[in-house]
């Protein structure tokens, strides 16, 4: 019986406060059959099924990917379209789960994947905020609590009864942003979304961020700019064709990606 | 040998079990304000723009029962009797309380992969909120039942106490609709031709529902026996056929013209199953949904 109650309690590793690792990722491996052309209609899988004609093709999107993240620490992703960044920070989320590999992530995370693909562009701000609101967590109360500030980062007291459909698409990134940002997470996961909306607001979000940061929050932002990658991260990771290529000070990666995507050209 | 008392046990409790219920206690919470506004947001949305909003919901079986009425009452001259009145809208409500649930169900997940392609989320809550919402709906159209049921008492007494087990009704009836919409709505992210057909099949299925006829003169035995087999494996026919039960067949002594025998314990059972197998084919297939949505 003893045994038992052994086993069910794996010892677990004492981290001082300083190196406490919150993300892991050890050789996590993400590969799906692809169907050559993409099948949706039964007629199709039938007719293909019965001249045998379903190619699959094992599509591997990432390979072997290892790195870990200490708490408070922030870490740029960087690499060419389609190299598998948005798919790692999909798999830290825990959206989809890797074919291989084991991931390892501490505390909450809040995920800013694509802003605003969440909506629905019928109803109107008010119940947006409700909705996605909800989905990242919130109680009835603190959203209750937070909803003015929200509604005010993202500067819409004017337009809280509109429904989305008339909105700019900065304006519903604004909104985005400012539901996902007032969570208050042990982690940050930032993709892509730097890059929308106007000078101000951009200004605006850094900010948010570098003020998370400040308070200890863990961040990896996947980014297209270098120069952002360079202030707001110290480490960068950089990734081709799903794999790793360098680890390292966020400074010396972009450098070398920057001649490497030169070199090409 | 007393592991209960061991501190290893009990480290386990805290460190292991605790943190556990806790997390699971919180993960059912999240989903059930997501839920909460998935179905508050359904129902807006269903009626927005429109003059008079939340008044169609009593408003529509009313007007479909006006419409069976006039084909099959007076056209055809099926049935004139002021109970028939009565007995169209029991098989419209019922039916088209499935109908909602399950359509609307089809296409949740795919109409909402943008909140489940970017959020760690349980997929079932988007079946689940078209299923609660098509439920909130019933109730509504249940408003236009009791209008019916007054036009009709001023002949006929209809009201019985039997009535009140619409309510343990209910539940079964969900069961029913949220273990065909997790089927369907899985098999929608696969095969987008699955709505299609689907329509086609609710066409039929209406038609194979005692929703206007009565199983009487069907002219040979042969005839009778099949529509009666029929009955007897369509999980609509039983629901139907109990509503009518318990709203006024029961007060007017006509339960034995009730094309199907059933009870609240098949209705379970039928509601147990499908809930079960919907569950089953959810979580098998769910895994794969992310990548063909």
């Amino acid at each position: 019986m003893e045994e038992i109650v052994n086993d069910s309690l794996p010892v677990e590793e004492i981290h001082t406060e300083e190196d406490q690792t919150v993300i892991e990722l050890t050789n996590v491996a993400m590969e799906y059959f692809m169907q050559a052309e993409k099948v949706d209609s039964l007629k199709e899988f039938f007719v293909r099924l019965v001249k045998g004609k379903i190619k699959r093709q094992k599509k591997k999107i990432l390979q072997d990917i290892s790195f870990s993240v200490k708490k408070g620490e922030s870490v740029g992703i960087i690499g060419h379209n389609g190299a598998g960044k948005s798919t790692i920070l999909k798999i830290i989320t825990g959206i989809i789960k890797p074919t291989a590999g084991s991931v390892m992530v501490k505390g909450s995370v809040a995920p800013l994947l694509n802003l605003g693909a969440g909506f629905d562009y019928e109803a109107t701000a008010r119940e947006n905020i409700h909705l996605n609101g909800a989905i990242l967590g919130y109680t009835k109360k603190e959203l209750k609590e937070k909803f003015s500030s929200i509604v005010e980062f993202a500067g819409l007291e004017e337009y809280i009864d509109v429904p989305l459909k008339n909105f700019s698409s900065g304006m519903v990134a604004r909104l985005g942003f400012a539901i996902a940002i007032d969570v208050e997470p042990d982690i940050l996961l930032v993709d892509e979304i730097l890059s929308v909306g106007d000078e101000n607001f951009r200004v605006k979000c850094s900010q948010k961020i570098e003020e998370l940061q400040r308070k200890g929050v863990t961040c990896i932002i996947v980014s297209h700019s270098l120069q952002q990658i360079k202030k707001l991260c110290q480490r960068a990771v950089w990734i081709e064709k799903g794999e790793i290529v360098a680890v390292g000070d966020s400074g010396e990666i972009c450098d070398r990606y920057y001649e490497y995507s030169n070199s090409k050209k | 040998m007393n592991i209960f008392k061991s501190p290893k046990f009990s480290a386990f409790i805290e460190e292991k079990a605790k943190p556990f219920l806790v997390k699971q206690k919180k993960e059912l919470a999240k989903n059930t304000n997501i839920v909460i506004e998935l179905v508050k947001r359904g129902i807006k949305l269903q009626y927005r723009n429109s003059a008079i909003g939340v008044i169609w919901t009593i408003l529509n079986p009313l007007l479909n029962m006006f419409v069976m009425y006039i084909v099959f009452g007076t056209i055809l001259k099926y049935n004139d009797d002021k109970t028939y009145l009565l007995y169209l809208l029991c098989g419209n409500i019922i039916f088209n309380t499935m109908r909602g649930a399950t359509s609307q169900s089809l296409t949740s997940l795919v109409y909402n992969r943008g909140l489940l392609t970017k959020n760690k989320i349980a997929y079932n809550v988007f079946p689940l909120a078209c299923n609660l919402s098509a439920i909130v709906n019933f109730l509504f159209s249940f408003i236009a039942l009791i209008v019916v049921m007054l036009i009709v008492s001023i002949q006929v007494p209809v009201f019985s106490r039997m009535i009140w087990l619409t309510i343990p009704m209910l539940p079964a009836l969900f069961l029913f609709n949220y273990g065909m919409s997790l089927i369907l709505s899985a098999l929608y992210v696969f095969f987008r031709d699955v709505m299609h057909f689907y329509n086609v099949f609710l066409t039929l299925w209406m038609y194979f529902t005692p929703i206007f006829y009565k199983l009487k003169n069907l002219g040979s035995l042969w005839q009778e026996i099949v529509m009666k087999l029929v009955m007897k494996l369509n999980p609509m026919a039983h629901f139907v056929e109990y509503f009518r039960d318990i709203i006024y067949r029961v007060k007017i002594g006509t339960l034995h013209e009730a094309t199907v025998d059933t009870s609240l314990i098949t209705l379970y059972i039928i509601g147990l199953s499908f809930a079960i197998v919907g569950t089953l084919v959810f979580s098998i297939t769910k895994r794969k949904f992310i990548f063909s949505i």
